[in-house]
């Protein structure tokens, strides 16, 4: 897995690639946490993340708690066909911000 | 190491892996290949990588929880006919105790505890077994085809 994070106004676009799963939460936490711990709203662009297991989801379910613990949106922007499956078994298409 | 034994009725195919995080990207890439030599369909083959590599997931997660560093390994067997597929784990950890797998409310979200649901969602069947010496563990998943 890959990342960039890209700065416009008070949000964070982080765009993630490749395969996420539980050997690449932890380096996915690392990039998303603190931008909402600065209180910044994130953008998570998932266009090019091809596989996401639970432990990927389970960071997206913690992200977006966190984000409303700290009064910021976590918004979950272009995601592929097959990661989208994996959300919708997880039944969090309602639950998380998708666009 | 991979094994194969196949006939025009009957594929089978198995191969071991290091028992470490760092080698679910190799078991859903055998998954894949596996599954590409069986002809199985592109969307079924992807939901059912998903359940392989969740399976996987949970020895290292669970069955190696207090071995972090092991040096153990885990074997995969997928098996097909034409009728159904069967996928077989194997490990050497801690004796699986069924009462104790369980995935949590779907709708109390939280982190963690989807693995086994997205098994259950994806297979027809889950069985754990005691494994055949020298294997300890040993978890049966099937699905119609």
């Amino acid at each position: 897995m890959t990342y960039k994070v890209t700065e416009e106004g008070d949000a964070s676009t982080v765009f993630l690639d490749g395969e996420i799963d539980m050997d690449k939460t932890e380096g996915a936490k690392e990039v998303i946490f603190p931008l909402i711990d600065a209180g910044k709203n994130v953008n998570l662009n998932l266009s090019n993340v091809q596989y996401m297991d639970s432990s990927g989801i389970s960071v997206l379910i913690e992200s977006h708690q966190k984000a409303l613990e700290k009064g910021t949106k976590l918004i979950i922007k272009d995601v592929s066909k097959s990661v989208l499956k994996v959300i919708m078994m997880a039944k969090l298409e309602q639950i998380l911000n998708l666009e | 190491m991979s094994t194969e034994v196949a006939d025009t009725t009957n594929l089978s195919e198995k191969k071991d892996f290091l028992v470490n995080s760092s080698s679910l990207k190799d078991v859903r890439s055998f998954s894949r290949e596996v599954f590409e030599k069986f002809k199985i369909n592109e969307e079924l083959r992807e939901e059912l990588v998903l359940a392989i590599a969740e399976a996987a997931q949970n020895i290292v997660k669970h069955a190696y929880k207090d071995y972090p560093d092991t040096q153990d390994r885990m074997a995969v067997r997928i098996s097909c006919t034409d009728k159904e597929l069967e996928i077989s784990f194997f490990d050497k950890g801690k004796p699986v105790e069924k009462s104790k797998v369980k995935h949590r409310a779907i709708d109390d979200v939280k982190p963690g505890g989807l693995g086994t649901f997205f098994i259950q969602e994806i297979m027809d069947s889950i069985k754990f077994k005691e494994g055949d010496k020298p294997w300890i563990n040993n978890l049966v998943l099937t699905k119609k085809l």
